[in-house]
């Protein structure tokens, strides 16, 4: 039975997906309690498939029994299993957030909604097990549907965004798949695995330098990595409330995987192909993706500081983290993959916590830009507490998981010998700082010269999800040796 | 220099995948109109898929069914079948694509009348 868990995973929000127009034609209000219960086994069964993972070792699963060459091979090893529960966790913790601010936002279409989320989740899911190439941009283009159209779902100003985002995601997506036509032309597989053995002899071959080009300036583009990062901090700012949080958290983290995949999994796990010895144009790939993440995170924390709109700053945040996780990746060593990997499950609970403080803001006290936050000023210890929290977990403050992670990243530079990435993570920690400065500076101004407004008390699923997403920051910190620990035993790729 | 170009000239495919690619890429950014956006897309998705065709043609193969089945398999007379089932599933996940960004037109047109993106623009300030 274990052994099926990964396509129980895939398959149970895609017939959920699938059903969900059908069972909730009469009764609309039935796809929220349906999609919390769904996505609460998934949790489950994410939990069940991370501990037969670790206990038994990784599980390849091919479907209908065709083998490798010839089949499609998905593979739950650690570091799947670790982002699944992730992915299910934050994806339960965001219909659950839905739940209060959904009949104002979404109008009518409250099914169409879960369905999409749903729909979402299990090409998510797809990508974080798919070991073959096509099949990862399959899963791509469904999940990149699925977002377009939630974030357009509300209408109004989103449509534009959502519009932007569909025209660059599929220049991306159209990228991806040049890509991997080219590396199929030239070694005649898509299976990771398969691709291994075959790339030693073409090291010379141009067509695979242009492929891996391709390939990776398309998932630039899905995972908004800096100079492709336009559609994003628009995208993520307009749409509706509840959904900006699942997006922001698991959509660009999900290709950087991808991403990842492709470069330890396939470019660096042969004998011959030791890393770096891939190049372009006498840059080693690993050089190269350290120097991207840097610029990243640096000129992505840079513009975040110079938004006024809440939602905007929070998005540029984002595109900042990714240039760090970037940073940790492309050192090459144990510990500054392991820095990388764990500042991405980081990253991915403190987005989720921001566009939840960001949501709140909006639902609750009509709050979207700095200026308005002086008038909630005392009247929200909830938002404020988390928002301390978060800011703390940005930053990199020792309780959160957000220092353990670039602390790691940071060892990872300085045994690489890498003193440009030190000094980029080091300043863009600084201009962090500097924002989440500024929006506090926002919160305790003493200006309120009118009567200020009075608030009630907030829902209590908003109180949850805000507790949830502050409790996960910093039990992350407190438990990030075993988290480490356990990252280093299972997800680590080979020869590293 | 010549004989790169010469040697592009023997690929008449190559370069037309090139060109169309270019081509729909520059109606994409060019144009103001969305629907005219959404037409260059789909030359570029088109192009890719042509490309995909391209390098799974042969000369003289035929489909890829076994014609007897006590012979070994000649894999020389058949065309190989795999680019052409990605073909197909790229064609879906184009045309989904396509009709998610028209029903985006088409709402974005009832909400502010214009498809133009310049005049939507000045609209949103």
């Amino acid at each position: 039975m274990t052994y099926q868990l990964p396509a129980i995973l895939f398959l149970l929000p895609l017939f959920a997906a699938i059903s969900m127009p059908l069972v909730c034609l009469k009764n609309r209000h039935w796809s929220h309690p349906i999609s919390v219960a769904i996505l609460a086994t998934m949790v489950l069964i994410s939990i069940l498939n991370l501990n037969n993972v670790v206990d038994h070792g990784e599980v390849r699963y091919v479907f209908s029994g065709w083998t490798v060459p010839l089949g499609i091979e998905w593979v739950a090893d650690g570091l799947a299993s670790v982002i699944l529960v992730l992915l299910s966790g934050l994806g339960l913790l965001g219909v659950v957030f839905t739940g209060p601010t959904s009949p104002k936002a979404l109008g009518g279409r409250i099914v169409h909604y879960y369905t999409l989320i749903l729909l979402l989740l299990s090409a998510l899911t797809g990508i974080v097990f798919a070991r073959d190439l096509f099949n990862i941009f399959v899963f791509l283009e469904v999940a990149a549907i699925a977002s377009y159209a939630l974030i357009g779902i509300a209408g109004g100003r989103a449509l534009f965004s959502a519009f932007r985002y569909l025209i660059l995601g599929t220049i991306g997506a159209s990228l991806y798949l040049l890509g991997v036509s080219y590396l199929y032309a030239v070694t005649g597989t898509l299976n990771m695995t398969d691709m291994v053995d075959r790339l030693p002899f073409l090291l010379s071959s141009k067509a695979l330098v242009g492929g891996l080009l391709f390939i990776f300036i398309g998932l630039g583009i899905k995972m908004a990595l800096v100079p492709f990062h336009s559609w994003m901090p628009e995208a993520y700012a307009h749409a509706p409330e509840s959904i900006s949080p699942i997006l922001a958290s698991l959509v660009t983290k999900v290709a950087l995987l991808a991403w990842v995949r492709i470069v330890y999994w396939v470019l660096t796990a042969s004998d011959v192909l030791l890393q770096g010895l891939i190049v372009f144009y006498d840059i080693p790939i690993l050089r190269l993706i350290a120097v991207l993440g840097a610029l990243a995170a640096v000129i992505g924390a840079a513009l975040a500081l110079a938004q006024r709109n809440i939602k905007m700053m929070f998005a540029y945040g984002g595109v900042s983290h990714i240039g760090i996780i970037l940073i940790g990746i492309g050192q090459g060593n144990q510990t500054g993959f392991v820095g990388g990997v764990f500042y991405l499950l980081n990253d991915a609970v403190m987005q989720a916590a921001l566009f939840y403080i960001a949501g709140v803001a909006v639902c609750h006290y009509g709050v979207r830009t700095i200026d308005d936050l002086a008038r909630i000023g005392k009247q929200a210890p909830w938002l404020t507490g988390c928002l301390i929290i978060v800011a703390l977990g940005m930053i990199g403050l020792p309780p959160t998981g957000g220092f353990f992670g670039k602390w790691n990243i940071i060892l990872g530079a300085l045994e690489a010998g890498n003193y440009f990435s030190v000094a980029a993570v080091v300043f863009s920690t600084l201009l962090t700082l500097a924002y989440f400065v500024k929006l506090f500076e926002g919160i305790f101004r003493q200006q309120s010269t009118r009567l200020e407004d009075q608030f009630g008390e907030i829902p209590l699923v908003f109180k949850l999800t805000l507790g949830v997403t502050s409790a996960a920051i910093i039990l992350l910190g407190l438990f990030s040796s075993p988290i480490v620990e356990l990252l280093l035993n299972h997800a680590m790729p080979p020869r590293l | 220099m010549v004989d790169a170009f010469f040697a592009v000239l023997q690929r008449p495919n190559f370069l037309t995948v090139v060109i169309i690619f270019l081509w729909g890429f520059y109606i994409m950014v060019s144009r103001y109109n969305l629907v005219k956006k959404l037409i260059g897309m789909y030359l570029v998705q088109t192009s890719v898929i042509f490309f995909l065709v391209s390098i799974s043609a042969k000369k003289g193969a035929t489909v890829p069914i076994l014609l007897s089945t006590t012979e070994p398999v000649k894999a020389t007379v058949y065309a190989n079948p795999l680019p052409h089932v990605l073909t197909l599933t790229a064609i879906v996940v184009g045309v989904a694509t396509l009709g998610v960004g028209l029903a985006l037109c088409a709402a974005i047109y009832k909400k502010y009348g214009s498809l133009d993106e310049e005049e939507i623009l000045k609209e949103l300030e």
